[in-house]
């Protein structure tokens, strides 16, 4: 306990030196700005901005608060989008549009920006003090983990993955296979033997992450937004003067908190960040509602409820990230890709080795939050005209963002190149209902999941019964088994239960 | 259909990928009982079952994209081929600008605002990302810039 305080202390230092201070107001300022434009989400957002933020030289602690800053302000800023437009950034941003929407168009539309305001606010703030306490106890006791047990933890972590996100789980498992193996392209680590790179010298040190990143989020998002164009223009509904009450405060704080809740739990697991978070939470909200029936029609409790949860969420999937160097979520993965990109290799050494960035980075969530209440409820209406930007303006910007910060890194034009053809790969991937988050997941873990299982291997001398040795890795695996087979068997019995009820419904 | 065209080409990389793996990666001296190709195998044989799964049992039976917007998104990742080729040689401040004004353009835009927003983004973005942030883009041709 006293560590934590200690930790946070020492955090706390680091996140209020000025210049750290002025990059996590920054980060949420533009994060908001740029979760606030129509159909960017979070992701998107730290993904364009990544690279740049890595060629401005900072060190790491810097960088990395800066990062989190953004995907804590795109967080609060999707659901501007999400409410005045019905077009949610991204999918963690769903629910909110369900009740946000239609209040918007009662005539409640500030009233729902300040009570969602509020609802991310708590969210967040709860996921952070969970995170502090939870961060370092799992640290501690992840530091006796072997690669054996990492690798169990990798299956796990690919389980709750494909069982979890996405609609179709095969796809899901296929998408994370094609990150893992555009991750083993390249000079392997541990013998120099070149693997599948044809002999193009670009490609020995193998595809660089920030080239991934911007690919698939960037320029695959930049070709959504054309093909989306044709759509007819976007009616943005006013802001008025109504505004949250104490009274409705009082009305969906229990929502709130059961939100958060739910929100930080589901965040930890690896792999599933905002969206099933928020789904869950607002299921959990309908279900357990004595009166549903104005759900969908602008229930406060159905937009407090899920706008809780992803905030909290966002939370609890840093805290795999930051401990086990599994990320919680497709755009913690990609902040786990910006540490190693400094050499930090985020792990439960971090807390001990390099305090300074893990509480850091905590300390600074914690200031993000209530930064972002602050700017959020004076400032929305500001944010809001950032909806009105035109899509044939904005769509070249994020293509000269990109190429800014690809070519910025390295100054090779072939990287040009490969976002491109990677743009397109990500927009082919997405139109088929693959989702792109596990492509990441996969490319960021591959290099570690290869490392671990061959270094179990080598410990065994090639005896590969040393994978479920320790009891550490047979409880992972028992419960990568569980998280898949629990939906299929509820998802069996549910549809039972219908056939039962209704025998001639039509499969 | 679309769904088995993407995976039917996704299987033959897969294949290729997998038979790489078995004859051609290969280290000169066992350095771990793995090496280097066991992970590519392993990855390669758990991918295949998935992608026949995917051409058995499909799930998108069409992208839903109109042929009109089949032409813009061609001639957008033209454009975007086009920046990538003309980024270093013209520098950034030419190519950011024929690349703005085209796809804004395409996009729907009238003349005078496209020219003015290309020659902000080129000229602004240029001195903007060099002098202020110190981040490194091509002068190109306009080295005085330089």
């Amino acid at each position: 306990m006293d560590a934590v305080f200690s930790g946070l202390a020492s955090g706390f230092e680091v996140a209020l030196d000025p210049f750290n201070l002025f990059l996590v107001l920054g980060g949420c300022f533009v994060g908001t700005l740029i979760g606030a434009l129509p159909g960017i989400g979070p992701i998107n957002g730290v993904a364009i901005l990544l690279p740049i933020a890595y060629g401005l030289g900072f060190k790491p602690e810097s960088a990395i608060i800066l990062l989190a800053g953004i995907y804590y302000g795109a967080e609060y800023g999707g659901r501007i989008s999400s409410i005045l437009l019905n077009v949610p950034g991204d999918a963690g941003a769903v629910m909110t549009t369900l009740d946000g929407n239609p209040m918007a168009r009662n005539g409640e539309a500030g009233k729902a920006l300040s009570l969602s305001a509020v609802a991310s606010f708590v969210g967040g703030t709860f996921s952070v003090i969970l995170m502090s306490f939870f961060g370092p106890a799992l640290a501690s006791y992840a530091i006796h983990f072997s690669p054996s047990d990492y690798v169990a933890l990798m299956v796990f972590a690919f389980a709750s993955l494909a069982s979890l996100v996405g609609s179709n789980p095969v796809k899901t498992l296929l998408a994370a296979l094609i990150g893992l193996m555009l991750a083993s392209i390249g000079i392997d680590a541990n013998t120099g033997v070149a693997r599948y790179t044809f002999g193009i010298p670009d490609i020995l040190a193998g595809i660089d992450f920030l080239v991934v990143v911007i690919g698939l989020f960037g320029m695959a998002e930049l070709i959504h937004l054309v093909e989306q164009q044709a759509a007819g223009t976007l009616k943005t509904l006013k802001i008025d003067k109504s505004f949250v009450t104490l009274k409705d405060l009082a009305f969906v704080k229990w929502t709130i908190l059961r939100g958060s809740l739910i929100g930080f739990f589901i965040g930890i697991l690896p792999g599933t960040g905002a969206s099933v978070a928020s789904a869950v939470a607002y299921g959990t909200e309908k279900r357990s509602a004595r009166d549903s029936s104005k759900f969908g029609q602008g229930d406060m409790r159905g937009l407090a409820a899920p706008e809780a949860a992803n905030n909290a969420s966002a939370g609890g999937a840093m805290v795999p990230m930051l401990t086990l160097g599994i990320p919680g979520s497709g755009t913690t993965a990609i902040l786990l890709g910006a540490l190693l990109l400094f050499n930090v290799t985020p792990g439960p050494l971090m807390f001990q080795q390099r305090p300074e960035i893990a509480w850091g980075l905590i300390a600074s969530m914690y200031i993000g939050n209530v930064a972002l209440l602050i700017i959020n409820l004076p400032l929305v209406g500001l944010f809001a005209r950032m909806l009105t930007i035109p899509q044939q303006f904005l769509t070249p910007l994020i293509a000269v963002l990109a190429f800014i910060g690809v070519y910025s890194v390295v100054s090779n034009p072939h990287d040009l190149y490969m976002i491109t053809a990677l743009g397109v790969f990500g927009w082919f991937l997405r139109k088929l209902d693959f989702s792109l988050a596990p492509v990441i997941l996969g490319f960021v873990l591959g290099g570690l999941f290869e490392d671990n299982l061959r270094r179990a291997l080598s410990i065994s001398g090639g005896d590969w019964t040393i994978l479920v040795t320790s009891w550490n890795s047979v409880a992972l695996y028992v419960l990568a088994l569980l998280v898949v087979a629990v939906p299929v068997v509820v998802g069996r019995r549910r549809r039972a239960r219908a056939e039962d009820a209704s025998p001639k419904a039509p499969a | 259909m679309a769904d088995r065209i993407f995976a039917g080409v996704l299987l033959l990389v897969a294949i290729g990928y997998t038979i790489i793996a078995f004859t051609v990666i290969h280290a000169p001296f066992q350095y771990d009982p793995l090496g280097p190709e066991s992970w590519p195998r392993i990855l390669g044989i758990v991918a295949i079952p998935c992608i026949l799964f995917v051409l058995a049992k499909p799930d998108v039976a069409s992208l839903g994209v109109p042929a009109k917007t089949w032409g813009r998104l061609a001639a957008l990742v033209m454009m975007l081929f086009a920046y990538a080729y003309l980024f270093q040689p013209l520098g950034f401040i030419l190519a950011t600008f024929a690349f703005c004004m085209a796809l804004s353009l395409m996009l729907g835009s009238r003349l005078l605002p496209a020219l003015a927003f290309s020659a902000g983004i080129g000229v602004a973005g240029y001195f903007l990302c060099t002098k202020l942030l110190e981040l490194n883009l091509p002068a190109g041709v306009l080295t005085i810039f330089r």
